[in-house]
Order: C-alpha cells, then sequence, then structure tokens
C-alpha cells in the first residue's frame, strides 16, 4: 500500500479516535487492525494483557515469528507514558500456509497477538494514551507491507479493575491458542544425516495426541515444506524433519511449538505446546506405541486397559482354535473323556489344576519377556521359539510325548495319567504340566485381537502388562476350564474302554505333525544339516523310549543306563550349533505362482517408498502357525498374487524366525510385539495400514485394489493442500 | 540402529517433499542451467566459466524488489560490479500469475529503472529457481569461477520493504563481493533471504 493511500485512511481513523473512548479499527488495504486492553485499566506496578487484533481478508495471511519460507513476522513499535515497560508478543501458534512448492508459517483469519504494558509502581491514576505502531507482510499470491499506528485510551486505576464485557472471551480465546507450558514431559532431539528429530514423551499414563506438527522457534532451521514423520514411542511420538541446508551450527536447544489436531492430555482446549528440546546424541530405543485416544484406532487395538483386557481375554479364547495349541488341547480333552464318566470333583479340579498351569506359564513367560526387555533385549512375543535350542528341546518332548500315546513306553513317575491307575497328585501334575505345555507351543501363534493387545501391554507398567498377559491365560484355560466344570457335553460320549487306546494313539499323530513342523522351524533357523542331526538325535531318543519301555518290568539298572545314556547322546546329537546369521535364513526362491517376497530392510522399505511404490510387508517367522496358515489360504492364492502384480504392490518379508532387532523395532513402531504382523503402505501415505491377524485372499485383494489402478511411473503424492 | 532409522525415516520425508524443489547451498556445485534472456537468446551459466556470477531472484510484483529498486540501490551493485562479476537476473513468476511480466514489459521497465544486469533471464515455469530452492524475490546467490556457490540468501540484513531502510543496511552481496576481490573466503555465507515468495506454478 502506498503512503498516499495510507494517509487519508489514518487520517480518518485519527479522526473517529478522538470521539472514541476506547479504540478504533484501522483498516489497512487487506488488514483490519485494533489494539485491545483486557481490562479497563492497569494498576501500577502490574502487568495489564493487551492485544494487536488482526483480521485478514479472506485468502491474506499474516506471519508467524519464524514466516517460514518466506514473509516476514509482525512487529510493533510501543509509545508508552513515561515508565511504563512492554513485553514481547504472546505469539498464537502458527498455521502451515502452503504456496507452491514453499510453506510459510503464519495467520489467517482473526488472530490477536498478546503483549504485557507494565505501568511502574508509581503511576498516578488516571486515563493514559498507548500508541502501538504495528508493521506486517499481508499476503495471497502477492505481498503487501503495511503498517497502521494504532490507539488505545487506557487508564491507570486503584483495586482491581473491572474485567470488560466482550474482551473476557476474546482474550480467553486468544490466550488459549498461545502454546502452553507441559508439566513432566520429556523431550529432546537429535541432528543426524539431514534430518531432525524431536522426541517428546509423557509422564507415565498420558497419551499425546496421534498427529503432530512441529513449527521451530528459529527462520533456517528446518525445511517448512518437507513433511513431518511421525512415529509413536511409547505415550509419545518422534516427528523427523527434513533440515535446512547449510544446517545450522549453533543448536544447543531446539525451541519451538508442537501444534496437534487433537488435544493433550493434561491441557484441556490447548492445541499447541512450547516445547524446549536439548540436542543429545542418540535416544533410547523406542517404546511399543501406546493407542492414541483421538486418532483413529488401528483394527482390534484397544484404547484402555480395559479394552487391551477385554481384547487378552478374547484372544485367548481364540487361541485355542489356532494350529499350534491344537494337539496339546487333544490330549487334555481326552483326559477328560476318561474321568468325565467318574468322579466329578477330580476332573473339576483337574480343569482348575490345568488352568493355573496355563496361568502361571503365561504369568512366568510374560515376566522373563518384561526382564529381557527392561535388560534391553529386543525381544518378542514367541521370543523362545526365536532360540534353535529351545526348538530342539520341544521337538524332542513332543516326539517323547507322541511315543509315549503310541504305548512304546510309560512315564515313570510324575505324569501318569496317561495310564489308567495313577495317583490324584500324579494327575494333578499332568494337568498342570499339560496347561504349560499349552502355553508354550500357544505362543508362536497370534489370535486376533491379541497382538494389538500384547502390542499395548509392553509399554506398561509391569503389573498392567502382567494383568494383560493373565488375561490372556484365563482366556485360554477358558474352554477346557469349562468342559470340566460341565463335563455333561463330554458324557454323551461312550464309556471308557478299549477305544480309548485307539484315540490315544490317533492323537500321537497331531503331536507327529508338530514334530515335522519344529522341524521345519530348525531347518530356517540353523540349516539343513541342523534338521539331520535333529533327526538323528530323535531316533537315539526313541530306541531310548523303546529300551525303557521293553524292559519296564525288569528290575536291572541297566535298563535306566542304557536309555538314559542313549537319551543323553540322542539330545547331544541334536542339540543346534548356533544360528544362521539374519536374513541369510531362508534363501527364498520365489517359485511360479507365489508372491515373489523380496527380503525386507529398513532401507529397502524407505528406498521403496522414496520412489512411492506401494509396498506390503510380511511380518513373518517359520514358527509363527498362523503366518504359515495366512500364506496358504490367503497370500499365495491366484487372486492375491495376481493383485500384487497388476498393482505393482512390492512384497517385503521382514523374516523374524531367528532374533533380529531391526524387527522387532519395526513392529514396535507399528505398535505390535507378535506375529504375524501384515503392514500396508500406500504410495504417499504417512502410516501403513495394518491388515488383521487372520488373513483371507479377500481381505488382501479389496486392500490392494483401492490402490489407482494398473502402475505407471509412480508419483510420489505433493503435500499441497 | 539408530542410522539405520534416521536414514530410513529421512528417505521416507525426502520422498514427500514436492519432486523438484532441491537446494544450492554455499558450498555446493551450482546447478546447471539454460535460460533464455528477454532478447529469446539461450544463456547457459556454463557460458560463464571462470567468472564470479550473481544470481538476483526478480520480480517487479514484488514491494521488496521495488524497495531495492525505488532507493537505486540494485542498479547502484549491478553498475559497481559489472565489469567482473556476470550478474543475472532470473525470473520464475508463472505465466499465470498477475505479477507477470512479458519480455518487452520487463525490457522498458528495466530501461525506466536504469537497472544493468548483464543478461535478464526467464524462467518459466520455475524450473531453475526451484534447482536452486529460490524462495523469495530478492534472493541472492554468488557463485566462483569454479562453479561454486559461496553466497545463498538475503540481499541485506534489514527486513523491509521500505526504501529507506537501505542507508544502514548491511549487503551481504557486496560483502561476499569485496571477500572474493580480496581473496577471501566469504565471510557470510548464507542468511535468510527475505521478500515475496516467488510465484512458482
Amino acid at each position: 500500500m502506498s503512503p498516499t493511500r495510507l494517509l487519508p485512511r489514518l487520517a480518518a481513523a485519527a479522526a473517529f479516535l478522538a470521539f472514541a473512548a476506547q479504540a478504533a479499527p484501522v483498516r489497512t488495504e487487506r488488514v483490519e487492525a485494533e489494539l485491545h486492553a483486557e481490562k479497563a485499566a492497569a494498576v501500577a506496578g502490574k502487568p495489564a494483557t493487551v492485544g494487536l487484533r488482526l483480521k485478514h481478508d479472506e485468502h491474506w495471511h499474516t506471519y508467524w515469528k519464524n514466516p517460514g519460507d518466506s514473509g516476514l513476522p509482525t512487529k510493533i513499535k510501543w509509545t508508552l507514558p513515561e515508565g511504563w515497560t512492554a513485553g514481547a508478543f504472546q505469539w498464537p501458534h502458527p498455521e502451515r500456509l502452503p504456496f507452491g512448492p514453499l510453506v510459510n508459517y503464519g495467520y489467517s483469519g482473526e488472530t490477536m497477538l498478546l503483549a504485557e504494558l507494565t505501568p511502574p509502581a508509581n503511576a498516578k491514576p488516571g486515563p493514559v494514551t498507548i500508541t502501538g505502531d504495528a508493521d506486517w507482510l499481508v499476503c495471497s499470491d502477492v505481498c503487501i507491507p503495511e503498517k497502521a499506528s494504532l490507539r488505545l485510551e487506557f487508564a491507570v486505576a486503584e483495586g482491581d479493575p473491572a474485567p470488560r464485557s466482550g474482551e473476557t472471551a476474546r482474550f480467553a480465546k486468544a490466550r488459549a491458542s498461545v502454546p502452553a507450558r507441559t508439566e513432566g514431559w520429556k523431550a529432546e532431539s537429535t541432528m543426524a544425516g539431514g534430518l531432525l528429530t524431536v522426541r517428546f514423551v509423557p509422564p507415565e499414563g498420558a497419551v499425546a495426541p496421534g498427529k503432530a506438527f512441529f513449527f521451530p522457534d528459529r527462520e533456517s532451521f528446518i525445511e517448512p515444506a518437507a513433511p513431518q514423520s511421525l512415529t509413536r514411542d511409547g505415550g509419545g511420538f518422534r516427528l523427523a524433519v527434513k533440515l535446512a541446508q547449510p544446517e545450522l551450527k549453533d543448536i544447543g536447544t531446539v525451541a519451538g511449538v508442537i501444534v496437534t489436531e487433537g488435544a493433550w492430555p493434561d491441557l484441556p482446549g490447548r492445541k499447541a505446546v512450547e516445547i524446549a528440546a536439548p540436542l543429545v546424541a542418540s535416544f533410547p530405543a523406542p517404546a511399543a506405541a501406546l493407542p492414541v485416544p483421538d486418532a483413529p484406532a488401528p483394527a482390534g487395538s484397544g484404547g484402555s486397559l480395559a479394552a487391551a483386557l477385554a481384547f487378552a481375554f478374547l484372544g485367548g479364547i481364540l487361541l485355542n482354535l489356532m494350529p499350534c495349541v491344537f494337539p496339546v488341547l487333544g490330549i487334555k480333552v481326552m483326559g477328560f473323556v476318561r474321568h468325565a464318566h467318574g468322579d466329578s470333583r477330580a476332573l473339576w479340579m483337574q480343569g482348575v489344576v490345568f488352568s493355573a498351569g496355563v496361568l502361571v506359564s503365561f504369568l512366568v513367560l510374560a515376566g522373563l519377556l518384561l526382564a529381557l526387555r527392561a535388560g534391553g533385549a529386543q525381544l518378542g512375543w514367541g521370543f523362545q521359539l526365536q532360540s534353535p535350542a529351545f526348538v530342539t528341546l520341544l521337538a524332542a518332548l513332543f516326539f517323547l510325548m507322541a511315543l509315549n500315546l503310541f504305548g512304546v513306553f510309560e512315564w515313570g513317575g510324575f505324569a501318569q495319567s496317561m495310564t489308567s491307575n495313577v495317583s490324584a497328585q500324579g494327575r494333578y501334575a499332568d494337568a498342570f504340566l499339560a496347561g504349560v505345555l499349552a502355553t508354550l507351543v500357544a505362543t508362536p501363534c497370534t489370535a486376533p485381537f491379541m497382538g494389538a493387545a500384547v502390542g499395548f501391554t509392553l509399554a506398561q507398567p509391569a503389573a498392567i502388562s502382567l494383568a494383560v498377559f493373565a488375561m490372556l491365560g484365563v482366556g485360554m484355560a477358558l474352554p477346557v476350564l469349562a468342559l470340566s466344570l460341565f463335563p455333561g457335553a463330554l458324557k454323551r460320549l461312550p464309556r471308557p474302554g478299549p477305544w480309548m487306546e485307539t484315540f490315544k494313539q490317533v492323537m500321537a499323530f497331531p503331536l507327529f505333525a508338530t514334530v515335522v513342523w519344529l522341524a521345519w522351524v530348525l531347518g530356517a533357523q540353523a540349516g539343513n544339516d541342523a534338521v539331520m542331526m535333529l533327526l538323528a538325535g530323535l531316533l537315539l531318543l526313541a530306541l531310548a523310549a523303546w529300551i525303557y519301555g521293553r524292559w519296564a518290568h525288569s528290575e536291572s539298572l541297566l535298563r535306566f543306563v542304557f536309555a538314559g545314556a542313549i537319551a543323553a547322546a540322542g539330545l547331544w546329537l541334536a542339540w543346534p550349533h548356533g544360528a544362521l546369521a539374519p536374513g541369510t535364513a531362508q534363501a527364498s526362491v520365489p517359485r511360479a505362482g507365489e508372491v515373489p517376497w523380496q527380503a525386507w530392510s529398513p532401507e529397502k522399505l524407505a528406498e521403496l517408498r522414496a520412489a512411492g511404490t506401494p509396498v506390503f510387508v510380511d511380518f513373518t517367522a517359520a514358527w509363527c502357525v498362523t503366518c504359515q496358515v495366512n500364506k496358504r489360504v490367503a497370500l499365495n492364492r491366484e487372486e492375491v498374487v495376481k493383485a500384487f502384480a497388476d498393482r505393482g504392490v512390492v512384497p517385503l518379508k521382514a523374516d523374524w524366525t531367528n532374533h533380529d532387532p531391526r524387527i522387532t523395532a519395526a513392529l514396535a513402531e507399528l505398535g505390535r510385539n507378535a506375529l504375524p504382523v501384515y503392514a500396508f503402505y500406500a504410495p504417499g501415505a504417512a502410516q501403513p495400514k495394518l491388515l488383521p491377524e487372520v488373513l483371507t485372499a479377500s481381505i488382501v485383494v479389496d486392500e490392494l485394489s483401492r490402490l489407482p489402478a494398473p502402475k505407471q511411473a509412480a508419483v510420489p503424492a505433493t503435500p499441497k493442500n | 540402529m539408530k542410522t539405520v532409522r534416521l536414514v530410513c525415516a529421512a528417505a521416507i520425508a525426502a520422498a514427500f517433499v514436492p519432486a523438484a524443489f532441491a537446494n544450492a547451498p554455499a558450498g555446493s556445485a551450482a546447478p546447471a542451467f539454460t535460460l533464455t534472456d528477454l532478447a529469446g537468446k539461450a544463456v547457459k551459466l556454463a557460458d560463464f566459466k571462470g567468472k564470479t556470477v550473481v544470481l538476483e531472484w526478480h520480480n517487479f510484483g514484488c514491494p521488496f524488489v521495488q524497495k531495492h529498486y525505488r532507493s537505486g540501490n540494485m542498479q547502484a551493485l549491478q553498475k559497481k560490479y559489472g565489469g567482473e562479476v556476470v550478474w543475472l537476473a532470473v525470473n520464475s513468476t508463472n505465466a499465470g500469475h498477475q505479477d507477470y511480466m512479458k519480455p518487452e514489459a520487463l525490457t522498458k521497465t528495466l530501461t525506466d529503472f536504469g537497472a544493468a544486469p548483464a543478461k535478464y533471464l526467464m524462467d518459466e515455469p520455475g524450473a531453475v529457481g526451484l534447482a536452486y530452492g529460490a524462495k523469495t524475490t530478492p534472493h541472492m546467490y554468488v557463485i566462483d569461477g569454479t562453479g561454486k556457490v559461496v553466497y545463498n540468501g538475503a540481499i541485506d540484513d534489514n527486513r523491509s520493504a521500505n526504501p529507506a531502510d537501505v542507508k544502514g543496511a548491511k549487503n551481504y552481496v557486496a560483502v561476499a563481493l569485496e571477500d572474493m576481490k580480496a581473496g577471501k573466503p566469504v565471510s557470510t555465507p548464507s542468511t535468510t533471504p527475505y521478500g515475496c515468495t516467488i510465484k512458482y506454478k
């Protein structure tokens, strides 16, 4: 605006002011500006809040203290009575103002910049005149530097000045838009690889909003137009954004404002908080994400402890139907059949003891997991199956159990319930062990609802974590417990007789099947030779079991010596010697008619996403049975393979068969800690979409078909707003 | 682990930055370009190899550019250093914008103002501006004889649109050119440019 146009307006404004008691708005070419006072008068020696209100014409904006890519912050020069002092602007939080490829930070619509004016302690009561010479740059697709000389007829009063009607609400609104200070939150930042990452974590129990944007106080510090990638870290988050080049060298603490779309847990109604994040060398490993209250919850995730408990309970029940648990359950149910027609008290006691076995082993496993994680290990649910030694032991145990069911031998002392005449203690010990076993083999399976509950719980205090795991155990034990309490259904079965022996032998086959599966898991973990050694070891175990059973009635000690020595030799033979290096297991040569999986790595994923390529990540492990089932019934189906090809989706496989901390970390970022997890990254989407744990072909095809049809040279989405 | 994660995040972040928007920070090699001048003749950056080149992002519709032309500041610089450096004004305003001026109109206005850039280059629709990461008018770059950017930033340190504020301001371009003349490294190689947002498409 030229001075020739400005002057008549100012003159008119001044003329109007002569008749006004307070202040009057000044109209420039694109802005209406006015000074406001919150109260009718100031008190000597005490700060009084005033505000510079700027009302922009539609599509026009002025700038924040850091204007972003271009623009200038609004300034004011106060002319005050003798002895008065003025504080700096308290800037309301800015908004992003995209303009072509650039982004500025500022205000549109109406805003008010607050400042404190303090009269001297000896100020005499009476009217005073405050003048503020404000100038600002107002832009739409062109920019106009504007200025206005604003007057406020104010006063100094004794006692508490009255609030002014209309101004109280105006100032309350302005104050709410000024970034708040948060108590107890931890903020820190790192600068590395051309990237600023700000970590902002709330005190325990609080959860930050799911969307956030960082506005730095310093200009030329970050690229204002760069997207900010948010990852969750426990109840808080990390925001990563590209640094401006050249990087500022004198940063000690990253100061700025974080603006969110949701509300902050301890600051109702506030969208913005101030942060001062000291620069540190590195961050701790991120905690598993907590569900965000105001964000759309990912499928099956609980927003609260109650929801997590409910999901855990449901997941526990459904675990019984998962292929890992089924064989063990068969044995247990068979035990019930034997007793269904007998003493009902003994039956439900067994059910209770079985449940106790499940519960205790869930708690022990969870406790172990938490303790190891607290010690810094990057482990997840089902971690014990990442150990080839554990897999070998489990295979040996299952093998022996199957031989036992075949009648090759009978257990000696403690777990005799498979035979007809045993003591009550023996039966209980067996029931308890069955519970332990069921839990151990259940861990490689994730049931629906369970993934989110486990992911949620690992970021919680230990007590809550254990409660959720206990609930999982309760859920899993419930069907068996119910059967033992209400044996009516079992009573329909024939009375015990020779058929029991047949049934027992039949149940050996699922166990052998489990051994076959475990041998395959071991093969994926430790290679072909390890499988060979396992099978040879099992052969020796079979020999030992046969000797033990064949001469069961012999009094000779030789029976124990031979059987023991051969069993020990078998275990020694089978014992695996180290796993393969991560990523080398399962050299996957895609076969025709299968999804052409490529090996996942964070770099590969980043590279593909950078190129705007849609990516489907299968977090899987050989020991994850649900994963294998999904592969058969969904992922390798013809229509799914075709959908991957048609839509140009790159399938990546993150194989967690062996311990791999990168995968544990990637899962934590998705808020998960158990398998399977299917993450679909659509081009341009900030966050991946997680598909259900139990997949069907149509779920995958539907998801992929939301992509724009056939693949062109994929163009990354540009956030032009 | 941490580096991997950071690299990953950086790559993801980079994927979202509008593809064309790059940067030419001080110390980096100046992106090569070929543009047409007001007479329609092709001008290559490579034509001036061995010479110091000044790039001035320009738009007469911008009050900040007007500040430096109404005060005579920019023309004075162009004339003072015109003998030793190649001064190129670049206009990246898109043809659909109200500030866009055709070469004929620009020629006339430049003459009216007594402006003396060696060449005035049309960068419609803004590819060169985007390659340099030019953000405002004016946005100044100084490129040395080896093709390295030695200054990137504002014209001076008084961020106003008032022609009266030219007096007393520290002119970063003049300082850079004097440093180079004295055989010294440029003392202030980068500043935050100020002015109107460039009217990219």
